[in-house]
């Protein structure tokens, strides 16, 4: 060794310096010798270093992120500072995404099932035979006339992939294309819908908020689009002059709630009498944005129905009649003192905004959840906040939303005009997606023949997903995407793997600030194994069956498509390539009344109600839909008349599932800032050892207790228990935490898998196997929070 | 010379975890086996984790007046470092800049300096670093090599101490830069991997003897203290509080 002293060498040198004064002083004078302070210290590093921009996918948020390539190998990503989500940070789950880049568990190529469903045993075919077999099963189907017997189900696409999904979809003639909303942002866009006329999540402007009142968001942590939300709190606490509140409405605590000046705990299901109790102080003490609510609402006052004959009651006298502080306070736990003083506190400290949660108490499987987030969204229009600094803003895209029009083909134009598997509009008649209702659907009959699966694992992620188990078994040929043999894709004929977001072309639109803009994927190394983007294979598949379908599909690459159409909007490629992000920064405010506010801001996307500019506090467009519903329909959907206007935003009790008397607690299950919403991230090491960070736990489940009611039951931390729900038991340990209600349970999301890799594999329990698998019956939407369990020792 | 320091706000930091995890793909700390995690022997430099509350300054911890608080703790740089007084082999030094530096070729692995250390932000290999099939694909080429010296990223050995390096490399690819670009280094020019990344913004680094310094300027805040002050350590990673 040339090293002067080596690890080793001073060892040897150590034992023989016992007893040995001239060794010692060798010793010593080596040890001198090899200060490092005097050695010359170079610096190692690769050869060839490069740094590629991108768009994280390991949750919703698509930060901007920009990877350092050493050799040839992804060593590091960090956030890109172009990027206006993130600008320059990064969260946990974008750090490790080498892991999933270089995960041992992907899946290296396309593979044709061989054995039983579900065997497990595959060959791998070529690319060319897969692009021949899908393409094949669905020129069968539009021979037969049945094109709508083809469904996609899809979770998480935010950019042109969405709506190029969609196409693919419906150029072949299904109108089956289902998105994941239903299990999360669709009860909060619905709820925008029927007030503000615009379909979608609220982006709101915390940098230039007062005050926050989070209503079982969880902000911080797992929002729909959590690092905006931090960038936002970051921002508010301590960027500027004057510090922000932000008070948190949930029954645990969390992070968020940790973090927040308040935490309101309130009584699950509840948020909708919150949220009137608030408007009610307002109203009463005269603090309501009075030129908004007269001028620019619908619905605030009582107004004369169609005939002129009787008045019908609107906002303000019904919130004054029935949601005063002390019976808000029975309903929600909160003190009545608390209500008032928030009241005061949010409109006292205009601008203010209440913030709708991605999902959450919202989706409680009962038309109570759309409520609530009516009843939110409501609050910031009593305040004004609406389209106005520090309050709600209108979240713009590209245009390239807008694709050319479908060639005319009388196959695909009949397929689309066919009810959908999922019931939305239908079974579900307020619903655009009803994901978790494909089972339903397909076991009703729905004579699925084709299913296709893209960032889809409804096995795993749909509350009941064992349901899909047995609905697949009815769909002859089922096609999966994933990059990983997840719970669903296991079932699948044909797995096709895509390439992660480091090696493929995708782009991902900004959602949080308001204004338009783009972020760009690219392949920043050669695809690691045998993978074609979805895009990609989609387009073969179009070409390779000729016709209108091809026709629809010109592009030879999805990197073209992106190419031509980003060019349309005016964004260079090569820009675009080089910064990763393309936008139009600086959110321009509508003046109320004026020709963009009502064009963009206020009621644009009604299908049936004016398109006047009104904000609804009374929802003409829910009376619209309401009204085409039998008096047989409205009896099955649980709208029978119980005296109260079904188009004002009112609380409706949560009908839980499991008698309080043997099932004391309510489940939540909740999402992590380390796992995240996406399946893949449970498959990465480093977010399974630091999972459990909260309560010191790792690579494994838990269910949150409060430390009173586990003390009751002889439960200390650490005890194993089984929670038991009506619909199933999982075993786990007990964690006290105490910042929770005590009728309140939380497991988290995205442990317990039984299949996807190695470390995501036999871990922990999936939460979600003890949930009401029925759907909401008139919005369509998933049920998180309307299941009751108990906890007992194992 | 230079007096590099860190500034963590915990009013902006949100608990994400992120720092941990730049850090670990910054400077090859790999995952290690649930058993061995379960046994407290994960290594990140830069953990995350709730205290408990101080119950001679704040209410009890009763339902619902009950506040969760979170700390993020990477090593605190010492000036007056007890770690490198017990080391028998010099592996552990202070610099010149007042960076507290682990030798990986010297460390004998005698753990004197994980004992000495108050903050307990040195971590010993109880195995030898690992990655799982192409896993170890994205480590980090970068380390510093000298004669008897490993330092920085560098792929560890079984049985040596390693803790937060204020991720030296970094240091000195910017000072290879600035000399390249023929100029000064400036302040911006390091910045550790925790603090490139942090989502809340929650973490400034720079100069504690340039007076201009973000950090210099709020080491005056009122909002600003040390962990374990009264010990005697002199850290220079600088927290403030909430509020």
């Amino acid at each position: 060794m040339s090293n002067p002293l080596s690890r080793r060498e001073f060892l040897v040198l150590a034992a023989s310096a016992v007893g040995s004064t001239t060794a010692l002083a060798s010793l010593q004078r080596l040890l001198q010798n090899s200060d490092p302070d005097s050695v010359d210290i170079r610096l190692i590093t690769g050869e060839e270093e490069r740094i590629v921009p991108g768009v994280c996918l390991l949750c919703p948020s698509g930060c901007g992120v920009v990877t350092r390539v050493s050799d040839g190998r992804v060593v590091k990503l960090e956030g890109s500072p172009m990027h206006p989500i993130n600008t320059g940070s990064l969260c946990p789950k974008g750090q490790a995404a080498p892991e999933l880049l270089y995960n041992p568990d992907r899946v290296q190529g396309p593979m044709r099932r061989v054995g039983e469903r579900g065997s497990g045993e595959w060959e791998s075919l070529s690319w060319d035979e897969a692009v021949g077999l899908v393409a094949e099963k669905l020129a069968n189907l539009r021979e037969a006339g049945q094109p709508q017997r083809a469904a996609l189900m899809f979770g998480e696409a935010r950019g042109q992939l969405r709506s190029f999904l969609q196409r693919f979809m419906q150029a072949v003639g299904s109108p089956n294309t289902i998105s994941r909303d239903s299990l999360n942002v669709a009860g909060a866009k619905l709820a925008t819908y029927l007030t503000q006329g615009i379909y979608d999540m609220p982006a709101y402007d915390l940098e230039n908020s007062n005050y926050v009142l989070s209503f079982g968001a969880s902000l911080l942590d797992a929002g729909p689009v959590p690092q905006r939300m931090v960038s936002g709190y970051s921002y508010l606490r301590q960027g500027r002059a004057t510090r922000g509140k932000v008070v948190i409405i949930d029954p645990r605590q969390g992070v968020s709630g940790a973090k927040a000046d308040e935490w309101i705990p309130i009584v699950p299901g509840t948020d909708a009498a919150l949220a009137l109790g608030l408007a009610h102080v307002i109203i009463r003490a005269g603090q309501i944005d009075s030129s908004f609510v007269h001028n620019y609402s619908f619905g605030f006052d009582d107004f004369p129905n169609e005939s002129g004959t009787r008045l019908i009651q609107g906002f303000k006298s019904f919130v004054l009649e029935n949601y005063d502080p002390e019976t808000v306070s029975e309903i929600t736990g909160v003190p009545a003192a608390t209500i008032s003083r928030l009241a005061g506190e949010f409109a006292g400290s205009q601008p203010a905004v209440a913030v709708l949660p991605g999902k959450g108490g919202l989706l409680n499987g009962s038309i109570g959840g759309l409520y609530a987030a009516m009843a939110v969204h409501c609050l910031n229009a009593v305040v004004g906040s609406i389209d106005r600094p520090g309050g709600v803003l209108r979240q713009r895209y590209p245009a390239v939303r807008n694709w050319p029009e479908l060639p005319d083909d009388p196959i695909a134009r009949q397929g689309c005009r066919a009810d959908r598997v999922d019931g939305a509009g239908t079974r579900f008649p307020l619903a655009r997606h009803a994901y978790q209702a494909v089972a339903d659907g397909v076991l009703d009959g729905y004579p699925l023949e084709a299913l296709f699966l893209y960032d889809a694992n409804p096995v795993y992620e749909a509350p009941g997903g064992e349901r899909f188990v047995e609905a697949f078994q009815r769909i002859p040929f089922i096609v999966s995407f994933s990059s990983f043999l997840d719970e669903s894709a296991q079932y699948a004929d044909l797995v096709l793997p895509e390439p992660t977001f480091l090696e493929r072309y995708e782009d991902h639109f900004i959602e949080g600030f308001g204004y338009p803009g783009v972020g760009l994927r690219q392949p920043v190394i050669n695809p690691r194994l045998e993978t074609m983007s979805v895009g990609d294979f989609l387009l073969r598949v179009a070409r390779e069956m000729g016709g209108p379908v091809a026709e629809a599909f010109p592009w030879q690459t999805y990197q073209g498509v992106l190419r031509q159409r980003l060019r349309l909007e005016g964004a260079d490629w090569e820009t675009l390539q080089e910064l990763g992000v393309w936008m139009t920064p600086g959110y321009r405010f509508a003046r109320r009344g004026s020709e963009k506010w009502v064009n963009e801001v206020v009621g644009s996307e009604r299908r049936s109600a004016p398109r006047d500019g009104y904000f609804d506090f009374y929802s003409r467009e829910l009376s619209c839909i309401l009204e085409t519903l039998s008096e047989e329909e409205r009896e099955r959907l649980g709208l029978t008349d119980d005296g109260n206007d079904p188009n004002l935003p009112r609380y409706v009790p949560t009908e839980f599932v499991g008698e309080e008397d043997e099932y004391p607690f309510m489940l939540n299950v909740i999402t992590l800032m380390s796992l995240g919403p996406f399946t893949a991230a449970a498959n990465l090491p480093t977010l399974q050892e630091i999972s459990g960070m909260t309560v010191d736990v790792t690579w494994d489940s838990w269910v949150e207790m409060n430390p009173e009611e586990a003390h009751r039951r002889r439960l200390e931390n650490g005890d194993e228990v089984w929670v038991e729900s009506p619909f199933g038991r999982v075993k786990t340990q007990v964690r006290l935490v105490a910042a929770l209600r005590p009728d309140v349970v939380n497991i988290p999301y995205n442990q317990g898998h039984s299949a996807v890799g190695r470390y995501a594999r036999d871990r922990g329990v999936n939460g979600l196997t003890l949930l009401n698998p029925e759907s909401e019956p008139v919005t369509g939407l998933a049920a998180f929070t309307n299941t009751r369990v108990k906890v007992y020792r194992a | 010379m230079a007096r590099w320091a860190m500034v963590i706000d915990l009013d902006k930091c949100v608990a994400c975890q992120g720092c941990s995890i730049a850090c670990r793909f910054e400077n090859n700390t790999p995952a290690v086996k649930p058993s061995e995690a379960l046994k407290g022997r994960a290594i990140r430099w830069n953990d995350v984790f709730p205290i408990p509350i101080n119950p001679e300054e704040e209410e009890s911890e009763e339902y619902p007046n009950v506040k969760t608080r979170y700390l993020t703790r990477p090593c605190m740089h010492c000036a007056n470092p007890p770690c490198i007084k017990v080391c028998p082999v010099r592996a552990t030094y202070k610099d010149e800049e007042g960076l507290v530096r682990q030798n990986y070729d010297r460390c004998i692995g005698c753990r004197f300096c994980t004992v000495a250390c108050p903050y307990g932000v040195r971590y010993f290999n109880w195995h030898k670093p690992e990655w799982d099939g192409e896993l170890a694909e994205a480590n980090n080429p970068d380390r510093l090599e000298g004669q008897g010296v490993l330092e920085g990223p560098a792929v560890r050995p079984l049985g040596v101490v390693e803790k937060c390096t204020f991720c030296i490399h970094r240091l000195h690819k910017a000072r290879a830069r600035a000399e390249a670009e023929g100029r000064e280094l400036r302040s911006e020019d390091y910045i550790p991997a925790c603090v490139e990344t942090c989502t809340g913004k929650a973490r400034f680094f720079g100069d504690l003897d340039d007076p201009e310094s973000i950090v210099s300027q709020f080491e005056q805040s009122p909002r600003a203290f040390r962990l374990l002050e009264d010990v005697g350590t002199h850290p220079k990673v600088i927290y403030l509080r909430e509020g």
